[in-house]
């Protein structure tokens, strides 16, 4: 059927094309002219190098909004990348030796929460001593070996495959370590942790009302400290692993899933528990890790994985 | 001769020479012969330090900022002659003994131990009824952050009295200076810090019933630290958008 006998189509299309076509290109036109005024206006890109010689410190203070990656590359050099989406943010980049200090900070107080938003994207070697500081936003870190001060209001912190002395330090932010190596502090007051697959041989996570989740092997002579005021503790361990455990809360529960596994102290120690606590005691393999639970008023759960 | 026994006889006698006993076992037990491979390891790692390491000065800085601010030391109000060395070159000299710092910093925590056992001792127990009627004093300049202040924990007994009047005297400050804000980072922090507030309004009425559960004074004792950093944060935020 003919589209024309319908009515649909005009009687003149070429006339019709031109009429309908005009205020299109127009419109076209006129976002093309203004796009990259605008992109111009509001979105900033800034780009820094730095050589070193050694292991580089790398410190960021982030007053604004926005997210802070860190990625490891073979290169010997620092490479920061920050975006803003306004000039009411500026970038304070120095080095001094092999320390590299990025600085973000707020020029318009008062400014729209969108207009203080900066992210920071470095790129580090390998071996890198962090200290990040940020209010907001996501704090990740892939890929680096090294001590780490970590410390946000209400940022999460990710971390993946790094290795060192990691302190992370948030107010209501969260923590997901996967395959995290060496020794790990957390705390927090509504933030939660989860621990994926480590090689932490020493552990201590502290959290007021966030959850703590602890999955993965106890290193041998590993210690493991982990303790949640309200929140939930729990640990899934293997069967392959050896640690002495202590579990104890003060009004929660503790929610044994692995008895077959526990045995009684292999050392021979006595555990007394206290009276104003409830918990339990005991040992899976050979006992050569140790491992505190604990909570105030929440649940502790020990589970086997598999 | 059972694994612990070998554990025993390596606690006495150390590594070397086992007694034949322990070899015997030893050479049917593999769990006791990879815990002695991994002690060996450590002693040759041991071995391979250098005899002394002189840390950094930030080192002792730290150490001392964290001394300070815990109060365990304290800045000399006098100032000493010229002539003579600073306090700061006699601490640093003190501690550069490594002997020293470590008796030191043991009569420290033996010196908080006993203050700390003194103090359980001595503790008067209040009635439920009177840490109820007990609110937090507000200035009289009351800021509509005083809203959380009335949240805070009712004054306590005992070793927390101190710590929990200073950080009430401190909350209308922090809570002030960012009460105007409607950034989600102050919301987060004034959520937070209502948080914790509970959590120790929780502790110290599970405290008044049973004066002596040492895991509930542990949590309150954490969570104290953690309101004073949160004020801290506070007021580090509140100047940083004023």
């Amino acid at each position: 059927m003919c589209l024309r006998t319908m009515g649909t189509l005009p009687a003149r299309p070429d006339s019709w094309v031109k009429r309908s076509l005009l205020p299109v290109l127009s419109a076209g036109l006129f976002l093309w002219s203004a796009a990259p005024a605008h992109a111009a206006g509001t979105g900033q890109r800034i780009e820094k190098q730095f050589s070193i010689t050694g292991r580089p410190v790398v410190v960021i203070h982030n007053v604004a909004n926005g997210r802070i990656e860190v990625k490891s590359w073979k290169n010997s050099q620092v490479d920061v990348v920050g975006t803003q989406n306004s000039n009411k943010i500026g970038f304070e980049i120095e080095q001094v030796g092999d320390r590299i200090d990025v600085t973000a900070t707020i020029l318009e107080p008062g400014a729209d929460l969108l207009d203080l938003q900066a992210n920071l994207q470095l790129t580090v070697p390998e071996e890198t001593e962090l200290q990040l500081k940020t209010e907001t936003g996501l704090i990740y870190v892939e890929q680096v070996m090294g001590d780490m001060k970590l410390e946000s209001y209400a940022g999460d912190v990710h971390l993946k495959e790094v290795s060192g002395y990691i302190i992370v330090k948030t107010t209501g932010g969260s923590l997901v370590c996967t395959q995290c190596a060496g020794k790990l502090d957390f705390s927090s007051i509504g933030g939660s942790a989860q621990i994926l697959q480590p090689q932490l041989n020493n552990v201590n996570l502290m959290t007021t009302t966030g959850n703590i989740l602890f999955d993965g092997d106890f290193v041998r002579t590993g210690l493991y400290s982990m303790k949640s005021g309200k929140g939930l503790v729990e640990v899934r361990f293997s069967s392959t692993d050896s640690f002495d455990l202590k579990a104890q809360t003060a009004t929660g529960i503790v929610d044994n899933q692995a008895a077959a596994f526990l045995k009684p102290d292999s050392h021979g120690v006595k555990h007394i528990a206290s009276k104003f606590t409830h918990g339990l005691f005991g040992t899976v393999g050979m006992g050569l890790a140790k491992v505190e639970l604990s909570s105030y008023s929440g649940t502790i759960r020990i589970m086997k994985r598999d | 001769m059972q694994c612990k026994d070998v554990e025993l006889v390596l606690e006495h006698e150390g590594l070397e020479p086992l007694p034949e006993e322990a070899r015997a076992h030893l050479a049917e037990c593999r769990e006791c012969r990879n815990y002695i491979a991994d002690l060996t390891s450590l002693v040759d790692a041991a071995k391979k330090l250098p005899a002394e390491i002189t840390p950094p000065d930030r080192v002792w800085i730290a150490l001392r900022a964290q001394l300070e601010e815990e109060g365990i030391i304290k800045v000399p109000a006098e100032v000493l002659p010229v002539e003579q060395s600073s306090w700061w070159q006699s601490i640093n000299a003190f501690f550069s003994n490594r002997v020293l710092a470590t008796a030191m910093v043991g009569i420290l925590i033996a010196a908080a131990a006993v203050f700390q056992i003194r103090s359980d001792r001595t503790a008067p127990v209040v009635s439920p009824d009177r840490v109820a009627g007990t609110g937090t004093s507000i200035p009289a300049a009351k800021t509509a952050g005083a809203e959380l202040a009335e949240l805070s924990v009712p004054q306590t007994s005992g070793e927390f009295d101190r710590t929990a009047r200073d950080l009430s005297e401190q909350e209308p400050v922090a809570t002030g200076m960012i009460v105007a804000s409607r950034s989600p980072i102050d919301a987060s922090l004034r959520d937070n810090l209502k948080k914790v507030n509970e959590f120790i309004a929780e502790c110290e009425r599970h405290l008044k019933e049973q004066p002596q559960d040492e895991l509930t004074r542990e949590y309150l004792s954490a969570a104290y630290q953690q309101k004073a950093e949160l004020l801290s944060a506070m007021i580090e935020r509140g100047r940083s958008i004023n």
